[in-house]
């Protein structure tokens, strides 16, 4: 499978049997790549697929737990980002990492300042250096003693990509760097990477525009669960091809698809829009009780922003929202937890557990109040609810004073949506609830939502792991860049025409692209 | 902290058991620095465990009680309160001046001056929590603001001049004692518990520390977390309050430049209790033990006759201390 680079060269960069496991996955399995130099090699693959623990091995941030890589035929073992650069490979990060009150310039040179005596910064030299390197993504008129603080976007993508010029770059990774262009600057970015590409730089491109590959890529790579599943000339193959390659054979009908709901409707909501939503752009769904809704979509389609605009976290532009047919106003999470809406957020640390408080406290956090009498905890009754509620979800601790810090990701898990179910709602909304979680606990929460739905909540559920959605929906709506893309009932599931679905605004070319609102 | 154990709680596994007895741990290993330091110096002075000196101490150490119970409630938050001495003069010349109205019965006098003294407390509590909840500016610089104002009120509103001649009756109190102990110092007590049960029984003391925690986890899960915050503040303000009226009932005097300093020894008493700075864990109760080995360490240097600068230095140092011990032990903890 491997592309065999010209006899006598080898290649820029060469991995074999790249492996890399997280707890509970394997993101990475035994993987090999060729990239030569002069050469644009696309890589594609679904959320998950593990494009971002290739570039994360590629650039130094992690290490590989499996197989080696060679650099023009040396072996390479980045312990660090800065060995990456130093070897000459240079990553261009999705989420760009600025120094906001620093200027232009300093960004740019940052690893390597100009120096003058007394270790004092060079600041004609460092002046004229950005502008040759801004020159060359075409910001011209940037002036580079410029603060970074307000610069737009794009403009910062492009000074990203400057910054991965400033060393002697000869491989360049490209994570996703068209995400926030309008197509004239996409069209820019091209012609740099084609000039790279003449000087005999090896880029490796990875993007969900998949158009765009065809455009820019000579080699595609598609991966798929951690593995490579083909590596060919990008002109042997089509959008549709990709598509094919990247979900695999089709996928048996998953188990349990017994009982389609449902009741009345739960929720909807009406033209719904958030900030960071292209322009035009206004979501409808609707969810009934006893029903599982699922939302399919790419990392970025905004999912995450829906069911927070929904939920009263985030603020929202505008769209009504009714509850069993009457319309409800929420604009704080309590307004949404008093209309029976409970959000699992993504992000258990950061949102969901206190971590030093015990798993009893935890439980309780959102029904406080009813397991108080006048203000005054009800002790008993307070462990009665945590020690069902460990026992419902077979939450396994030492007991119910222990602090959830100490517990395993799945079990973490389970005590976040013990808080939530015990605030008996109508509509349990979550997000990626079983991230980072062991298959077996994975298999329990998705039980336990069973059973809540089969007793009559209604349950929308956004998850990255397509398997997961097509498991447990009735019903699944597909999100693609902000827009709701369509929705597929249960004996139509198909893991080809979803991913289809979310991608179709990917692959549309006009410059609407360019309407990112702030 | 860890509230009571509730009836139901015998079947709960070994795990549980040791969790407390860590927390408990940790309280008590402040009691047993504290007992070690009465020890040295009883042995080293004569006079140090006599009663009239404990009840000295017990004086001495009342005022920072109050302000450091307050204190807990805002770092428990992720706050921090650094107007507390000066806000403190301003309660005092505020109801010191209506203390010495001429004509008003002495009761009267004395009950406007202890409600005006703590509301006074409690409205710049109110101000330092809606302004740095509200706005999200660090209470590090609205407190740093407040100092500065509550100070120059307090010279402006008395023209700097300090206050004398309160009500005998408001006098006495200061070096009254009921059953042995100094009356100042009851008040005191009384705080720390008010504080201990509101901080381990209610739904507020359990918010508080939840919000210092992962304010966002709170928010989410449907509570006003700004309301919780400002409450924070406002409680430190109303012990301020109360804290000024023993002040003024010892020293028979209400200064506008008295109390200089005094948040300090408020935020060292919670730290040395082994209250986070980084809000959410600690305990009032640590707080008291805190200000007790403060006061006990100040005593017992001067009785050794180690001097005042000296004694400065040691209580530097203790600081630093607790807090690396502290941190030591949370690390291995979280092994």
């Amino acid at each position: 499978m491997t592309p065999v680079p010209d006899p006598g060269r080898p290649a820029a960069l060469e991995v074999r049997g790249l492996t890399k496991r997280f707890p509970g996955v394997l993101a990475l399995d035994a993987v090999d790549l060729a990239l030569a130099a002069g050469e644009v090699h696309a890589v594609a693959g679904e959320n998950g697929a593990g494009k971002s623990s290739l570039i994360k091995l590629l650039g130094g941030a992690e290490r590989p737990d499996g197989g080696h890589m060679r650099l023009n035929g040396q072996p390479y073992a980045p312990r660090s980002p800065l060995d990456a650069m130093r070897a000459g490979i240079r990553v261009v990060h999705q989420e760009l990492q600025m120094l906001d009150q620093l200027s232009v310039a300093e960004n740019l040179l940052f690893d390597s300042l100009p120096r003058r005596a007394f270790g004092l910064v060079d600041r004609p030299r460092l002046a004229q250096r950005a502008q040759a390197l801004l020159a060359m993504v075409g910001l011209h008129d940037l002036d580079p003693a410029r603060r970074v603080h307000g610069l737009g976007m794009a403009q910062r993508q492009l000074i990203e990509i400057a910054k991965a010029l400033s060393a002697d770059c000869r491989i360049l990774i490209l994570d996703e760097p068209t995400a926030t262009l309008t197509t004239r600057e996409t069209d820019r970015l091209f012609a740099i990477v084609r000039q790279l590409r003449g000087a005999g730089v090896a880029v490796l491109f990875v993007s969900h525009h998949l158009q765009e590959l065809f455009e820019i890529a000579d080699q595609v790579s598609v991966l798929r669960n951690g593995r490579k599943v083909a590596t060919q000339p990008i002109a042997d193959t089509s959008p549709d091809g990709l598509v094919r390659l990247m979900v695999g054979r089709d996928v048996a009908a998953a188990a349990g698809d017994a009982l389609l709901p449902h009741g009345g409707q739960a929720l909807r909501i009406e033209g719904l829009r958030f900030s960071g939503q292209s322009a035009g752009a206004a979501i409808d769904l609707a969810v009934h009780h006893g029903e599982i809704l699922g939302i399919a979509g790419l990392v970025g389609s905004g999912r995450t922003e829906t069911l927070r605009a929904i939920c009263g976290v985030d603020r929202r532009i505008a769209g009504r929202i009714f509850r069993d047919g009457r319309e409800v106003t929420i604009t704080t999470p309590r307004d949404a937890l008093a209309a029976g809406i409970c959000l699992v957020t993504e992000d258990r640390k950061d949102e969901g557990l206190v971590l030093d408080m015990p798993i009893r406290a935890n439980v309780t956090l959102a029904t406080l109040r009813g397991h108080a009498r006048s203000g005054w905890i009800r002790d008993a009754a307070e462990a009665v609810s945590a020690r069902r509620m460990v026992g419902d979800l077979d939450i396994r601790c030492a007991g119910i004073e222990q602090h959830p810090r100490e517990l395993s990701g799945g079990n973490q898990q389970k005590v976040v949506l013990a808080k939530w179910l015990l605030a008996r709602p109508d509509v349990l909304i979550l997000d990626e609830p079983t991230r980072g979680v062991d298959v077996a606990a994975k298999a329990e929460i998705h039980a336990v939502l069973r059973r809540a739905a089969e007793q009559g909540m209604a349950v929308i559920i956004v998850s990255s792991d397509l398997p997961e959605l097509l498991a447990v929906s009735h019903r699944i709506a597909v999100l693609s860049k902000g827009v709701l893309a369509g929705e597929v009932a249960r004996h139509a599931f198909d893991e080809q025409s979803i991913l289809r679905m979310a991608y179709r605004e990917y692959l549309r070319t006009e410059d609407d692209t360019a309407a990112v609102a702030a | 902290m860890t509230p009571q154990p509730s009836p139901l709680e015998n079947t709960a596994p070994a795990g549980a058991l040791r969790l407390r007895v860590v927390a408990l741990a940790r309280d008590s290993g402040i009691a047993l620095a504290l007992v070690i330091l009465l020890a040295v110096f009883a042995s080293l002075s004569p006079l140090f465990l006599t009663a009239g000196n404990i009840s000295n101490i017990l004086t001495q150490i009342a005022i920072n009680v109050c302000l450091a119970v307050g204190m807990t409630f805002v770092i428990l938050i992720g706050g921090i309160d650094l107007s507390v001495g000066s806000v403190m003069a301003f309660c005092a010349v505020v109801s010191a001046t209506l203390l010495t109205i001429d004509g008003l019965p002495v009761p009267a006098a004395v009950a406007l001056s202890v409600l005006v003294s703590i509301a006074v407390g409690m409205l710049c509590g109110l101000f330092n929590g809606v302004v740095s909840s509200a706005f999200r500016i660090p209470s590090f610089i609205v407190t740093l603001g407040m100092l500065n104002i509550a100070r120059g009120a307090a010279l402006q509103w008395t023209d700097a001049r300090s206050i004398y001649q309160f009500p005998d009756a408001f006098n006495d109190f200061g070096s009254a004692t009921l059953i042995g102990l100094p009356a100042p110092f009851l008040v005191a007590l009384g705080l720390v518990i008010v504080g201990w049960v509101v901080l381990t029984r209610t739904v507020f003391g359990r918010l508080i520390y939840a919000i210092g925690n992962n304010e966002e986890a709170v928010r989410l899960a449907g509570h006003d977390v700004l309301f919780y915050k400002i409450a924070a503040f406002t409680i430190c303000g109303g012990t301020v309050g109360v804290a000024a009226l023993l002040y003024m009932a010892r020293l028979t005097v209400a200064s506008p430049i008295m109390a200089i300093g005094f948040e300090l020894n408020a935020i060292a008493a919670v730290i040395i209790g082994g209250t986070s700075l980084a809000g959410g864990r600690g305990s009032i109760i640590g707080t008291l033990l805190g200000a007790a080995i403060i006061g006990v360490l100040g005593n017992g240097l001067i009785l050794i006759g180690v001097g005042d600068f000296v004694r400065q230095m040691i209580t530097g140092g203790v600081i630093i201390l607790a807090v690396v011990l502290d941190t030591v032990r949370l690390r291995r903890g979280r092994r």
